[in-house]
């Protein structure tokens, strides 16, 4: 029996890995009409040294617990911010809530974007529909922290113009020095008002000039996204261990026990979700 | 050595009663034998490893997680008020053991399994009290006690200092028992099943076996989930939250890879949605991707899959049947 167990670091409670540290909801605005996003404090507004990339499990007592990514920047302090879309149980329970209304947190959890090895690249930012709220986490420190990257270029796809997420905060985006800003969508629905792309978001990568030895890049995003964007990135000379991919799977416990989001040896939630595509391309179902 | 009849074993058993929490084989009343309290049914220490696995007194079916109240509070399962002692373990249900203790505390630990494993004492049962009276590998070493039926007599072996503690409390008439017969005879049982998990072993991680095969073998499957429920190393477990008028509770239960909905995602994608995506699944981890993961294969042979498996597709008959017809090919292939 081993007597020294791993520490639970990193965690927001130390006595148990299970019981949620109760936090606060401060804000609640629609993204989408199936998207709401959280502004979320912890007790004593302590941070919750999450790194961009990394997820909490969020309690709602009687409803359940699911992974939702961090969708702020731990540059951005004293909140964090959860973009949740209505799935199910938890989800629709969530949407419910008000500013002043009280939340379970686990974690920080996961494995996070490798900023280290992002310091000093030039950064492609894909991401498609939903997976636009954990990308944003990093685009806010790119944002936050202009020095630390070559040329950050953000793509993104949503299905029509009524389910983009951070309509405004992509305005600022597109018109910031710091980036290269692009969005594109699938359908078109008649009497739509919008003025950027039609089509799918592959289609954004062949006119970019990438400098492929320099660059990184990362995909966040509907699994369905993942190869074709991948076959253009690789045409545009970019190696599977230049690609950041984050991965979904269905989590119970956020901290590899409870099975259900094994890649073959790799746990999801502990191994990822943010893989190099190096890490995983050889293994069955990754993706 | 210390060698107790059936009936001195039982009085040390019953003196144990005042300071600990002693499970060991018993029959319960509708005829199955279980690990259970000494009051719950007769003892029935022969007769073979326990149907259930035993590894559920640290990692139960279904255990709390936390009660949360409506103060805002949390509460969780009290640590044991008694030690436990824990007798029934094969050899291999010790090693077993041994995997998932190591799977519970590394990375994050948890802290459900570790409070109700920490501190307790564990007994191998093994020698010749197997189902037919056919000697069960001797585990000699790996737990706190061993108790090694000859026939007779349980002949007593202690690895730990909460073992040798025990063993000092035994009182029996003096035996002048030995275990080097059964041992010699324990080193000689065959090992044929260990060498077909590693040739299955070998032929996944070279990629050999067709995703046929596992349509095939997939198709007999009827998801009754009786595989991972026995196995003393699956450790999955799915999470719910129940609702009661003072509280609500968040408990966790074994959940089973055989399951269409297992892995099946809120977007609807499924890594595993297919019976022959589930049952390759079900016996590459052990084989294949826990080797990788933690650097040995993790279905110690307890047995159990293949007596529970209604349609006859246990590891070691998928193994068998991998390597029967795939084995060929590699040689063929790499001769
Ligand atoms: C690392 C990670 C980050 C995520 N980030 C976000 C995010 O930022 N925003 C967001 O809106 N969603 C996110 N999700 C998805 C979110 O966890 C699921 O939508 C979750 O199922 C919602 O729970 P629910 O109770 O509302 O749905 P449920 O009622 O539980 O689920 C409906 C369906 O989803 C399946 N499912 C159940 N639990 C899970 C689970 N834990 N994970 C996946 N599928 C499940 C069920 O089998 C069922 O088919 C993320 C998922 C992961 C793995
Ligand atoms: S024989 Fe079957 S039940 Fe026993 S450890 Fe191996 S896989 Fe698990
Ligand atoms: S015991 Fe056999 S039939 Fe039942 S789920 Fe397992 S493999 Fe399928
Ligand atoms: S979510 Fe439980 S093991 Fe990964």
């Amino acid at each position: 029996m081993p007597r020294n167990p791993s520490s639970n670091s990193g965690h927001t409670r130390a006595d148990s890995l299970y019981i949620p540290a109760t936090c606060r909801i401060e804000a609640v605005s629609e993204l989408t009409p199936q998207e709401k996003l959280f502004r979320v404090s912890l007790p004593d507004g302590r941070p919750l040294g999450h790194r961009p990339g990394q997820f909490v499990q969020v309690s709602l007592l009687g409803w359940g617990e699911a992974p939702i990514s961090v969708a702020s920047s731990p540059t951005r302090e004293g909140y964090f911010e959860l973009g949740v879309r209505q799935a199910g149980t938890l989800t629709s329970a969530m949407h419910r809530l008000e500013p002043g209304d009280t939340l379970g947190i686990r974690g920080p959890f996961g494995n996070p974007f490798d900023l280290e090895r992002m310091s000093g690249r030039d950064l492609l930012l894909i991401s498609g529909g939903c997976g636009l709220a954990p990308l944003r986490s990093l685009i806010q420190y790119c944002e936050d922290r202009p020095e630390q990257f070559g040329r950050v270029c953000i793509l993104y796809g949503a299905k029509s113009p009524a389910d983009i997420l951070f309509k405004e905060e992509i305005r600022t985006w597109e018109a910031s020095a710091s980036f290269a800003c692009a969005t594109t969508v699938d359908n078109l629905p008649g009497g739509a008002c919008y003025e950027g792309q039609v089509g799918q978001v592959t289609r954004l990568i062949p006119p970019l000039e990438i400098d492929a030895p320099r660059t990184l890049a990362a995909i966040v995003g509907p699994p369905v996204m993942y190869r074709p964007v991948i076959d253009e990135l690789k045409q545009k000379g970019l190696t599977e261990a230049q690609i950041a991919i984050s991965l979904e799977r269905h989590m119970r416990c956020g901290v590899g026990k409870c099975g259900h989001c094994t890649i073959e040896h790799l746990y999801c939630c502990s191994d990822g979700p943010v893989f190099w595509l190096s890490e995983v391309s050889g293994l069955r179902g990754a993706l | 050595m210390k060698a107790l009849t059936q009936t001195e074993l039982e009085t040390f058993l019953h003196a144990l009663q005042p300071a600990w929490d002693v499970r060991a084989p018993i029959r319960l009343s509708d005829g199955t034998r279980a690990l259970g309290r000494l009051e719950e049914g007769p003892l029935a220490l022969l007769g073979g490893r326990i149907p259930r696995k035993p590894t559920d007194v640290f990692f139960a079916q279904q255990e709390k997680v936390f009660d949360a109240l409506p103060d805002g509070s949390f509460r969780q399962e009290e640590p044991p008020q008694k030690p436990l002692f824990v007798l029934g373990f094969t050899a291999e249900d010790l090693e077993c053991l041994e995997f998932i203790d190591r799977f519970f505390s590394s990375g994050f630990a948890d802290d459900i399994y570790l409070r109700k494993r920490s501190g307790a004492v564990i007994g191998g049962l093994t020698g010749k009290c197997g189902s037919a009276g056919e000697l069960l590998r001797i585990a000699g070493g790996t737990c706190d006690l061993e108790l090694v039926f000859d026939g007779e007599r349980f002949i007593v072996a202690a690895y730990s200092e909460a073992g040798e503690k025990l063993e000092a409390a035994m009182t029996c008439a003096e035996s002048g028992a030995s275990l080097e017969d059964l041992r010699r005879a324990s080193e000689a049982l065959p090992q044929d099943n260990r060498r077909l998990l590693e040739q299955a072993s070998a032929l996944l991680i070279a990629e050999r076996v067709p995703d046929a095969f596992w349509a095939e073998i997939g198709e007999r499957c009827i998801a009754c989930t009786g595989c991972n429920l026995v196995c003393p190393t699956c450790t999955c477990f799915g999470v719910q939250d129940w609702r009661y008028p003072t509280h609500i509770e968040r408990s966790r239960m074994w959940d089973s890879c055989q399951l269409d909905a297992f892995m099946r995602e809120a977007s609807g994608h499924n890594p595993l949605g297919s019976e022959a995506l589930r049952t390759r699944r079900r016996i590459h981890h052990k084989l294949a991707a826990d080797l990788r993961r933690w650097g040995h294969l993790t279905c110690y042979l307890c047995g159990r899959c293949d007596t529970t498996c209604p349609t006859g597709i246990g590891i070691v008959a998928v193994a068998r049947e991998m390597v029967a017809r795939h084995a060929g090919e590699t040689a063929r292939l790499q001769g």
